[in-house]
């Protein structure tokens, strides 16, 4: 079997799992970070500096191991661009941390948020104005702040940054292909997203911010939420597979029971969550739930989702419990502990992954992956315990994914095919906002600073509108990716 | 003492401006300072936990408490110190090398300090050397590791077998805790307790130090 039928068969199996059906086989999808400098022999420090390296890397693995699909690039924070840009939260190896050690998130003081606590009302008005003229100077040791002297160091590092994020995406292209023409593997995810609530927290007020507005100003947090879900909606939708395969990837981080209570859940996180989920189904792209530490308590909150429309993905959850109440609408990954796949033994290992699929993929809708993205700790001969377990063990008979043809099949496979989205809501409820999402300057602005504009001024408008959007990909890119 | 009651609601709400205000009335009139600490903030932090611990609080009814716990702790400890009056204990928090996650660090050292003990937070990405530091300049009985990540965990182990060779193992107890952290763990690198949430640090501390 060549590459290319190689990455069919795994396309196709991939896909029947998302769809939450029965493939050949379990397909096995590692969240492989840091690991694949361990394995390809490089440093922490190596991966995240030189991403041409950690492609390198992610390629090896792919090349090696039995896997269906992984991420082309899972160290995806490249420093080089944190460092063009300046940004103040990152622990980069080598620099601060020890070089050994993967890039850190370093949440800002309580008392220096990028955000204050009475700037709501700028972040509502316009989210995108906000990120550039008050959050980018807060987190960047080099951008100005509005009013203060542009210097040399301000200008290299805006231009620095954006091109380093062009050049940076422009590789992934070739990356994917490489995956495809060398290994025939499949590339996990396409599309970035987090939620509202979980981007004020991460980024802009910190969760103890965050904690603390929820008692003294929990309408202004909403309001934000509510305007923030347009925009990264968009990002979502524009960043996503355009295809339609495979799903977008959805970061949850702290909008879960205990770091919230199930009444701020409700109140504040699902409600400005759940519209923006359903506008990706209803436009196609299913999101893949990477439901970090433990969501337990939600479960039959996301079982309200359209079937289908999610991948959920388990960390420390309950895989079980998970199964029992989402199975029969989405299909599963993960719940294998990292500290197993660290620390364990390979028979260890082995007998989980077993225990795991004999609880939760008899039917299918199971993808075999880690519960968390695997760093440098990650053993090697217990990673090929886990892909050996899965392909000996989790081998489905009477299966609906066709081996005989399965270029056939997969070309038109995708998890929303037959999907009934005519009831949905979607954000086709909220109101619309004053900037649209995907610019910055609305053109009606820039018209009017103009002399009057002959011949075609729709191909004018075009042109302007689609390199604005360039800016507008810069900072919120920033904001969710980096 | 109904008045004094109200410092114990006060915490168990998070209501930070009724606790400080309730303490300077206190103090001003003449209750001794320990008094307001063992018969009201202690058992607050303590009811804090139980409800934490139950699923009625979650971090940010925590985070409340541990604040208006601290606001009045902030008027009381100089009293307290000028006494000469001895917290129940001394503990080092600190996250250890190679991680800087700290909410979970930042929530046992609350919960220690709503328990009587006195914390020295040595903050984040701390390393083997530090801890020594602190075991050995500020006479400490307990060391309380924290680490988010799998890959962070073995800094528990090196901070352990660095105390080891400085010679003051046996000076102190290791408790380590955080997202990845088992019992198992915790026997295999020999600390002398595992918590599994800051809730109950307070409880795990007492246990250890006997």
């Amino acid at each position: 079997m060549n590459t290319n039928q190689l990455y069919q068969e795994r396309l196709t199996r991939y896909l029947t799992a998302l769809r939450n059906e029965k493939p050949d086989k379990i397909p096995i999808r590692p969240f492989v970070a840091e690991f694949t400098a361990k394995y390809a022999g490089m440093t922490c420090q190596q991966v995240a500096h030189d991403y041409n390296l950690a492609f390198e890397a992610a390629v090896k693995c792919a090349r090696e191991f039995d896997w269906d699909a992984i991420v082309p690039n899972m160290v995806y924070v490249w420093t080089g661009l944190a460092q063009a840009a300046g940004l103040r939260y990152y622990g980069i190896p080598g620099i601060g941390i020890p070089h050994t050690t993967g890039f850190n998130y370093i949440e800002p003081p309580e008392d220096n948020a990028f955000m204050r606590e009475d700037e709501y009302d700028a972040l509502i008005d316009d989210p995108t104005g906000f990120l550039y003229n008050v959050w980018l100077p807060r987190v960047s040791t080099e951008v100005a702040a509005i009013g203060q002297p542009a210097t040399y160091r301000h200008n290299l590092a805006l231009v620095k940054s954006s091109m380093a994020m062009m050049v940076y995406f422009t590789a992934f292209g070739p990356q994917i292909q490489r995956l495809h023409d060398e290994c025939g593997t499949v590339s996990a995810i396409a599309g970035i997203f987090k939620a509202p609530f979980d981007i004020i927290g991460d980024k802009l007020r910190g969760y103890i911010g965050l904690t603390m507005d929820m008692v003294t100003q929990p309408d202004k947090v909403l309001k934000a939420c509510e305007a923030l879900m347009p925009h990264l909606t968009h990002v979502g939708l524009t960043t996503a597979d355009p295809a339609k395969q495979v799903p977008i990837g959805f970061w949850m981080h702290r909008g879960c029971v205990p770091f919230i209570s199930p009444k701020q859940f409700q109140s504040h996180y699902w409600p400005t969550l759940k519209p923006c989920i359903e506008e990706f189904w209803k436009r196609g792209n299913q999101t893949m739930f990477y439901a970090e530490g433990k969501w337990n308590h939600h479960l039959d909150d996301f079982a309200t989702l359209p079937e289908r429309s999610i991948l959920f993905h388990v960390d420390q959850g309950d895989i079980f419990l998970a199964h029992k109440k989402l199975h029969h609408k989405f299909a599963l990954s993960g719940g294998i502990p990292n500290v197993l796949l660290s620390y364990g033994k390979p028979d260890e290992v082995r007998a989980h992954c077993r225990k795991v699929i004999d609880g939760v993929a008899k039917e299918g809708g199971y993808i075999m992956d880690a519960s968390a993205i695997m760093q440098d700790d990650t053993s090697i001969e217990n990673l090929r315990a886990l892909t050996d377990v899965t392909r000996e063990y989790g081998v489905y008979s009477g299966s609906t994914q066709s081996s005989a043809n399965p270029a056939k099949s997969c070309g038109t496979l995708r998890p929303c095919h037959g999907a009934d989205v005519s009831k949905l809501t979607g954000l086709s409820g909220l109101a619309a906002p004053r900037i649209k999402p995907g610019i910055c300057r609305p053109w009606e602005e820039k018209a009017r600073e103009l002399p009057p504009i002959t011949g075609d001024q729709d191909l004018v408008r075009r042109v302007w509108e689609n390199v604005e959007a360039l800016g507008n990909t810069y900072i919120w890119q920033l904001l969710l990716s980096f | 003492m109904q008045e004094l009651q109200l410092l114990h609601d006060a915490i168990l709400k998070g209501d930070a401006k009724t606790a400080k205000s309730v303490t300077e009335q206190a103090l001003a009139s003449g209750v001794e300072p320990l008094k307001l600490v063992q018969d009201y903030m202690v058992p607050a932090m303590g009811e804090v936990g139980r409800r934490f611990e139950c699923n009625d609080y979650f971090v940010p009814e925590l985070l409340l408490a541990a604040r208006a716990m601290k606001g009045a702790l902030e008027l009381i400890r100089p009293l307290l110190v000028a006494s000469g009056v001895q917290p129940v204990g001394r503990v080092a928090v600190g996250t250890v090398k190679g991680d800087m996650h700290d909410i979970g660090k930042n929530l046992v050292a609350a919960m220690l300090e709503g328990g009587g003990y006195e914390v020295i937070d040595l903050g984040v990405n701390v390393s083997p050397e530090q801890f020594v530091a602190a075991v050995k300049e500020k006479n400490v009985q307990i060391v309380a590791l924290s680490a988010l990540l799998t890959t962070t965990m073995p800094s528990m182990k090196t901070t352990i077998e660095a105390l080891k060779q400085a010679g003051v193992r046996d000076k102190v107890k290791v408790l380590i805790g955080g997202a990845p952290i088992t019992k198992r763990y915790a026997d295999e690198i020999g600390a002398d307790g595992f918590g599994e949430s800051a809730a109950g640090a307070v409880a795990l501390a007492k246990q250890v130090t006997g």
